[in-house]
């Protein structure tokens, strides 16, 4: 049997395993393009079929009422607070004078030509992309050894979660023992010259990505052993009976099923890293010399320790547009890749 | 079944919008109070007044201060008193006061502020002004000096020194001939300790991108000869400046200090000096009790001084310590009573009683003659002259701007990511854009 082969079988199990919620009820719905999800709300839309009129009308007033303290929660705790953010960062804001004065977007000007934010952009940036990668081969491994059947299965795969179970700050005052130059485990393990992690620029952004990779990798072992189990056995045999090499199978077979998979723990991860705060900080504060201040360690110092609201929002608003901007690219890539998977 | 036929459904959601209403008025009344300032304060209830106090814990055994508070409860019968303990971290106080104090909170009379923060909280005006209780000249005579120079911000009173801190060398009687006096001195010491053993380091200090950083870079300063102001003007990039910053950067490139001091803060530097694996170190008061602890190795063999400078006279440790404020937000007739408790808290017999109980310095410097005190905690009596020579950091409600900056700059130095002579030229131009060029400095345009 031909790679080829391998690959229909893999494109027509693909079609089936991409409406896992597919029931009979739904299967005589017209949607040879449409997700579960969407599948489920155009059929929620249609009328149910012998009420009358106005008890269907009655019946949304009703549902607006029940969302309508969701709505109203969401509005105070999430949109408010974004809204008025963006708001003082309009403004010249600093507590102790007093001053509150309406610039338009001068703080955004200044925040251009400003270098300190330029190099927090840069060590955000840099953190995220280096622990990202990291962290999704890394799970990729461990899902993949999870996934296999093995005695003791169980155990490990609580044991693994444990990382993940420990509060940020926790470990990361864990790790800056470690670390510590007179003391640290890590010192006194590693052949050679001791090297300063904390004090010495370069190596302190290291320190951190290793810190965050070492608390999230379970994370995403975990995100991609769910995907991985949602891929029915029987390809992998078909594949085998066709003599398939393992290696061929995990590229041809687990890679393209996972894809879905992956881009949902890309971004959990690239969000959640981009915003980083408190693993460097508890780690460096920051230093030395900044090298590792990131975008919420500056927009965090500017805000309360130099009281500085109007700057420091605009440094909040930013990291958030960005976050936004990486959200809705993802988001994008998933819907390309759901578009593809149903054809 | 339809909602409709839940009776209790429409009111219940009436209330809830109710309450939302509720909470978004009574939020608007408060910031309007806040605008009118005293017209809208509240009368006084009848009965006892209430005081609330927050402060920091100040070691394992409260019993002695719940003691103390409690003398003071019974001396004035009329006022309640409440304690309420904040989280052992500045930059978390900080924070809380910040928004709580902005926030026109009412919630606390008296509370605790670090050194640096008086003049910045007296310029927002959320800090009372208390001359006419500890007029400023009184300040002067009754307090330490570099405490009273603290608290005393355009002429007016601010806040009350509580107890104090200060910047001091640790040496090693059994590894050197007496304390050194000059810098020259002490890298020689240094030297000459680890020819004998190469494994012992010199001189553990805090270098870390932090508070305790801009503290140990202070110290270098005036012991080079700096001033900390000039004028208005903050001044770092000065012939001193740059001195002092070279002789930091020197410590590590010739090894007297080990390459960890560029990320060590106060407790990892006891560390290694408490191990026996240094010979001096510079950090605050506190680790004299753990020095001489039953299983400290060091125990027995450490000595204490002012930090050395260039010519040999004393060196002037950064001050450090907390003060009392009064919450300027609190109607008048709590405030009689909060001044009362200020009062009572920096009163001769009450300092005693927390150098001796927790190992806290008086602020007051007649304490350090109170028999109790030299007998209860002889080495708080002989830290008097360090304590006479604490300076502050530069007293301007600018400090959180220029600490951010200094932080930076100075670990660029020790780092040697910077050679002294760039970082402080980027550090004075941003501290003059941020003292001089209006208020905002880093937020305008």
């Amino acid at each position: 049997m031909t790679a080829e082969h391998v690959e229909k079988e893999r494109k027509g199990l693909e079609g089936a395993s991409a409406q896992p919620n597919l029931t009979p009820e739904h299967s005589g719905l017209r949607q040879s393009d449409a997700t579960p999800v969407e599948s489920q709300l155009r059929q929620s839309r249609r009328p149910p079929a012998p009420r009358r009129r106005n008890t269907a009308a009655s019946d949304r007033r009703q549902a607006h009422l029940m969302v309508l303290p969701a709505i109203v929660i969401l509005v105070v705790v999430a949109f408010y607070p974004i809204l008025a953010t963006m708001w003082l960062s309009l403004h010249r804001m600093i507590l102790v004078f007093h001053e509150e004065q309406f610039i338009g977007l001068g703080n955004y000007g200044f925040l251009l030509s400003d270098p300190r934010f330029w190099s927090a952009m840069s060590n955000t940036a840099y953190f995220a992309a280096v622990a990202v990668v990291i962290e999704l081969i890394l799970g990729l491994g461990f899902a993949l050894l999870l996934n296999a059947a093995f005695p003791g299965r169980g155990l490990l795969r609580a044991a693994i979660l444990v990382p993940w179970a420990i509060p940020t700050v926790v470990s990361a005052k864990l790790w800056a023992w470690l670390f510590n130059l007179e003391y640290g485990l890590i010192t006194r393990m590693l052949p050679g010259h001791d090297v300063n992690w904390l004090g010495m620029p370069g190596y302190a952004m290291h320190a951190a990505i290793l810190v965050d990779v070492w608390k999230t990798t379970p994370f995403v072992a975990l995100l991609l052993l769910a995907g991985l189990q949602t891929i029915p056995q029987d390809i992998y045999k078909a594949a085998q009976v066709d003599g398939a090499s393992t290696l061929k199978q995990f590229f041809a077979i687990t890679l393209p099923l996972l894809r879905n998979t992956i881009v949902v723990t890309l971004i959990f991860r690239t969000l959640d890293a981009s915003r980083v705060f408190d693993a460097v900080y508890v780690l460096t504060e920051g230093g030395p010399a900044n090298t590792t201040e990131t975008l919420s360690i500056y927009a965090y110092k500017t805000l309360m320790r130099v009281g500085d609201f109007g700057y420091g929002s605009t440094l909040a608003v930013v990291t958030f547009l960005c976050v936004m901007g990486i959200s809705v690219g993802y988001l994008k890539l998933l819907g390309v890749e759901r578009g593809k998977g149903g054809r | 079944m339809s909602l409709r036929e839940i009776p209790g459904y429409f009111s219940a959601m009436g209330r809830v919008l109710a309450l939302a209403l509720l909470v978004f008025a009574s939020a608007s009344c408060r910031s309007e109070n806040g605008a009118n300032g005293a017209a809208a304060e509240p009368p006084k209830p009848p009965g006892k007044i209430k005081v609330v106090f927050k402060y920091q814990p100040l070691g394992s055994e409260p019993e002695a201060f719940r003691q103390l508070l409690a003398g003071f409860e019974r001396a004035n019968p009329d006022i309640e008193l409440a304690t309420e303990v904040l989280p052992n971290a500045s930059d978390v106080v900080h924070q809380y006061f910040l928004t709580a104090l902005e926030g026109k909170s009412r919630e606390f009379d008296v509370f605790i502020a670090d050194v640096v923060w008086v003049p910045e909280f007296a310029r927002a005006g959320w800090i009372a002004d208390i001359s006419d209780a500890f007029p400023p000249s009184q300040v002067k005579r009754d307090f330490l000096p570099g405490a009273a120079e603290a608290v005393v911000f355009q002429g007016k009173t601010y806040a009350a020194p509580w107890y104090v801190d200060a910047g001091l060398l640790y040496y090693r009687t059994d590894l050197v001939p007496r304390a050194p006096k000059t810098y020259d001195e002490l890298i020689e010491f240094a030297k000459a300790a680890r020819a004998k053993n190469p494994q012992i380091y010199g001189y553990v200090w805090q270098g870390r991108q932090y508070e305790g950083l801009v503290c140990n870079a202070y110290e270098a300063l005036w012991g080079h000869g700096g001033k900390t102001m000039d004028g208005n003007r903050v001044m770092v990039d000065t012939k001193e400046g740059i001195a002092a910053m070279t002789y930091m950067r020197r410590l590590l490139a010739e090894g007297i200090s080990p390459p960890s001091a560029t990320s060590a803060g106060e407790e990892d530097a006891r560390h290694v000096f408490q191990n026996g694996n240094a010979v001096f170190m510079r950090n605050w008061p506190y680790c004299w009790g753990e020095a001489q602890k039953d299983d400290s190795p060091i125990k027995g063999k450490v000595g204490i001084t002012t930090l050395p400078t260039v010519t040999g006279e004393p060196g002037n440790g950064t001050l450090g310590g907390w003060q009392l404020a009064l919450n300027a937000n609190v109607p008048s007739w709590r405030r009689a009573a909060a001044l009362k408790l200020i009062a009572y808290l920096t009163s001769l017999q009450s300092e005693v009683t927390l150098a001796t109980s927790y190992g806290r310095n008086p602020s007051r410097k007649e304490a350090y003659q109170d028999p109790t005190l030299r007998q209860g905690a002889p080495f708080v009596a002989d830290l008097l002259p360090v304590l006479e020579h604490a300076k502050p950091r530069p007293v301007t409600p600018y400090y959180g701007m220029l600490s951010d900056v200094l932080q930076s700059e100075f670990s660029a130095i020790v780092s040697g990511i910077r050679p002294p002579e760039v970082a402080l030229d980027r550090a004075q131009k941003l501290l003059d854009h941020i003292t001089q060029g209006g208020p905002g400095g880093q937020g305008g345009s």
